[in-house]
């Protein structure tokens, strides 16, 4: 049997166009090939500019994530500047980043995800009618419903920050406003309507509460089955149609996690410092690699470029130490050489190791025992991990199993402002090397600055999607999405639609085409949409 | 009913998001409702890869009509003017764009980066990007000049970063409802309709800011943001104190600066030193940027008598 090319462009948008080159052989996948396929080069804008210009710049790198950024960026320079953030400030932040992400998780899971469900693939299985019957795009009974509500979480993003997408409120030494009474009052008005035309009736069919009982993979299952209400909400109806449609059999990846942890506690991150960061988490940080958790180091963290479109810079170097890039020429897939540089996007790894970044790496951290009380500690995607291992259903179950407790953080939150506090400290603006983090909708973020003579010398940005969609490192091992190909099993080679679901799980992508060439004659067999 | 084609090149994808969060009409109702036919979009279309292609290439043949290009994010035409550094669907997305503009009835240049190349441009522009039909303030950018549509108009620029929602489907609608002869576009291609109020109407700051308090960050209070933290407000032509973002607010209602968005010098003074979040002064005292339309001078002197002995009692109460 002839093994197959596919080539598959674009696979889809986060900082640019993704494409993806498979290889298969017998009806699986046997080499795979990420390319990022745009590059704006905005390290380089930001270079010798004022030192905050990452305020205005890093949100605009990414639309979907911009308030994740922007965390990121105040972050970076909180500990550069060894600023005072007020307890006030911290949570605003927190509600910034918490309202972002529950906005992300109705619209990616409607308008990006779940139409793939209702692919014709998938037509002789019994959950397919109810599938196409609620989730195909624009028609679909609860598609329109779900994107509408993912606006609500924003509105209390702009209520703090003036608007979304885009603002630049969090600055170093807090945020710039100053909200009264009605702001608070207001955002718990918003963020209830958003559970009672959403979260409960259709994506839960129960209450939060009910929901956050659950510890394992049983309870979930147990969950589903215990009343009609749970069995035909949408997320009873993924469970059920992942699992027949058999999303928890493939596009397992590199199985080792990597998370920056997000939300700093509102008492314990009052003099921020990098050293400081990890302990003043409450979604906690770590790499878990397969066996066991390991505490976050960002200098374990580095990049490669052996296989990226950049010269002048050697592999494995720590984001401060790395040059700003020079850019080298680029192909179209057709033409790229993938022995070769093959993609703008780098390859980022932990300790020397590729990491899965995103919401299944932070519900894995989640589990980790050492969790300390103000952090969360929830050990369900432990249990699922040991018992099912990753895949495209249980990374999408990460995803949206987050929604219920990002809405009880955001409350909680809200209720902890004090109206008489104060929410920014003028900082002192000096020289120096900074590091912040986060975790965006999906994944870890994080920004290295380092400032000299007063301006930006350097300022590097790893994003999730880097972490995720990066190629091969300097010893050409995969990254995750290109380990997650490997041995998929493409029923049909004239409509792999496998490929477009496993990259789409790690959320990197909008949309996705194959083009499906055969190797020998390299003509073209076939075109489908994921 | 009219066929809309949305395309994004150097793009973060933020108009895309703002677009989402519309409400009357929503995106789903701008198509059921108002007759729009996308016919296809990054995130939301249906076709795509090869038969994107095929679309593209029977709107460039004539075989399929597309009444409304709709373009986010710059033009990349790095390095050298290949445009390699934005390949789409295994071409330079600036050689689609050529084309399809040839055919276009309308073209809608959305955000600041399809507008005048927005933040990619900032020097010192690695990816060469630029806008649609200006780069910056400079009329010409990629299409040049004299550039008119098949429907006899230039580009119609819809800036912001992103454009509000409300921007963007109006001008959709105003097109799908034939009411195209009433948009009036200014100087740089903006509809009059959203762009000729300046952001400071409709702050509710306004007050202090003839009264020349000044406002910080993080502060109880309605100071004005234009004397230290470099808010662009009275001179940006914006309607975002009048419709508000998200349905709830805005920038400068929320404490923070203008950023000065919807002007084609965004982000201003290329984020040089000093320059972010601060007032540029000469010597310290004499703001460098005057309201729009004030002679610097007497702004000056105005501006000074104020502070020295205000007219009315500065308004600085307030209520937790």
């Amino acid at each position: 049997m002839s093994v197959k090319e596919l080539n598959i462009s674009p696979v889809g948008r986060v900082e640019g166009d993704l494409d993806v080159k498979v290889y298969i052989d017998n009806g699986k996948v046997t080499r795979a090939h990420t390319q990022a396929a745009m590059f704006r080069g905005f390290e380089k804008i930001m270079a010798g500019k004022d030192p905050q210009s990452g305020l205005i710049v890093t949100p605009r790198i990414c639309g979907i994530c911009g308030g994740s950024h922007l965390y990121c960026a105040s972050s970076a320079l909180d500990t550069a500047w060894s600023t005072h953030l007020t307890p006030n400030a911290l949570l605003l932040r927190a509600i910034g980043q918490a309202t972002e992400t529950l906005q992300s998780i109705p619209r990616w899971y409607y308008a990006i995800f779940a139409t793939d469900l209702a692919n014709k693939k998938y037509a002789d299985k019994p959950l397919y009618k109810e599938v196409v019957k609620r989730w195909s795009a624009y028609v679909g009974e609860t598609f329109q419903k779900g994107l509408t509500a993912s606006a609500l979480p924003v509105q209390i993003y702009a209520l703090f920050g003036g608007q979304w997408p885009h603002s630049s409120y969090m600055v170093p030494g807090g945020v710039m406003c100053a909200p009264t009474l009605k702001d608070i009052t207001r955002s718990h008005a918003i963020l209830a309507q958003f559970k009672n035309d959403w979260l409960e009736p259709i994506w839960l069919g129960c209450s939060i509460e009910r929901y956050m009982e659950i510890e394992s993979w049983d309870d979930m299952l147990a969950w589903v089955e215990e009343n009609e209400s749970q069995k035909n909400s949408d997320l009873g109806l993924l469970i059920r149609a992942g699992l027949e449609f058999g999303l928890d059999k493939f596009g397992q990846g590199v199985g080792k996690f990597l998370a920056t942890g997000t939300y700093l506690h509102k008492d314990l991150y009052n003099n921020p410092t990098i050293e400081g960061r990890n302990n003043a988490l409450i979604q906690s940080s770590g790499f878990f690699d397969g066996e066991n958790y390991h505490e976050f180091d960002h200098l374990k963290v580095s990049e490669h470029v052996k296989h990226s479109w950049y010269d002048n810079q050697s592999d494995g170097l720590h984001p401060w130490d790395e040059p700003l890039p020079t850019p080298a020429q680029s192909q179209t897939l057709h033409d790229t050489n993938f022995d070769s540089q093959y993609s703008w996007a780098k390859s980022p790894r932990y300790d020397g190791h590729a990491a899965e970044a995103g919401p299944l790496a932070r519900c894995v951290m989640n589990a980790n025992p050492a969790n300390k009380d103000h952090q969360i500690q929830d050990p369900l995607f432990g249990d699922i991990i040991k018992k099912m291992g990753p895949s495209v259903f249980t990374r999408v179950l990460a995803r949206v199993h987050e929604a219920p407790r990002i809405y009880k953080f955001i409350e909680q939150w809200l209720s902890e402002i004090d109206l008489d506090g104060e929410f920014y400290t003028k900082p002192v603006e000096k020289d120096g090397k900074g590091f912040g983090a986060t975790e965006a909708a999906r994944g870890a973020l994080a920004h290295w600055i380092e400032v000299k003579d007063g301006v930006i010398k350097n300022y590097q940005v790893m994003a999730p999607t880097t972490w995720n969609v990066g190629p091969q490192d300097g010893n050409d091992v995969p990254g995750p999405i290109e380990e997650a190909l490997l041995g998929t099993t493409i029923e049909d080679p004239l409509d792999p639609v496998e490929v477009g679901i496993v990259a789409r799980s790690f959320d990197s992508c909008l949309v996705c085409t194959v083009h499906a060439h055969d190797a020998n004659s390299g003509v073209e067999l076939s075109q489908f949409k994921l | 009913m009219a066929n809309v084609l949305w395309l994004q090149g150097g793009a973060c994808s933020g108009n895309t998001m703002s677009f989402l969060n519309a409400e009357e009409p929503t995106v789903v109702e701008l198509i059921t409702d108002f007759g729009l036919n996308i016919l296809w979009h990054p995130t939301t279309g249906l076709q795509i890869g090869d038969q994107v292609q095929d679309l593209l290439r029977d709107i460039i043949a004539g075989k399929v009509q597309m009444d409304i290009l709709v373009y986010e994010g710059s033009l990349i035409q790095g390095p050298n003017n290949t445009g390699s550094m934005n390949f789409f669907a295994d071409r330079p997305m600036m050689e689609w764009i050529k084309e399809l503009s040839q055919v276009a009835g309308y073209v809608v240049a959305i955000g600041d980066c399809a507008t005048w190349g927005g933040i990619p441009a900032v020097p010192p522009n690695p990816s060469e990007s630029t806008g649609l039909q200006f780069h910056k303030k400079q009329k010409g950018g990629f299409l040049g000049a004299d550039y008119v549509s098949k429907g006899g108009l230039p580009v119609i620029n819809i800036p912001g970063c992103p454009a509000h929602p409300d921007w963007i489907t109006q001008i959709l609608v105003a097109i799908a409802v034939g009411r195209i002869g009433d948009v009036l576009i200014d100087d740089f291609h903006r509809p009059k309709t959203f762009f000729t109020d300046f952001v400071q109407n409709g702050c509710t700051r306004v007050v202090n800011f003839a009264q020349k308090v000044d406002g910080q960050f993080g502060q109880k209070g309605k100071g004005c943001l234009f004397y230290e933290v470099g808010c662009r407000g009275p001179l940006t032509r914006a309607s975002c104190n009048n419709i508000l973002w998200n349905r709830q607010s805005s920038k400068t209602r929320a404490n923070h600066p203008c950023l000065g968005c919807t002007e084609p010098g965004f982000p201003h003074h290329d984020l040089k030193k000093g320059s972010v979040f601060k007032t540029m002064k000469y010597m310290g005292v004499f703001p460098k940027e005057v309201p729009e339309g004030t002679n610097k001078l007497a702004y000056y002197l105005e501006a000074g008598f104020q502070k020295a002995m205000p007219t009315n009692h500065p308004v600085q109460e307030f209520s937790k």
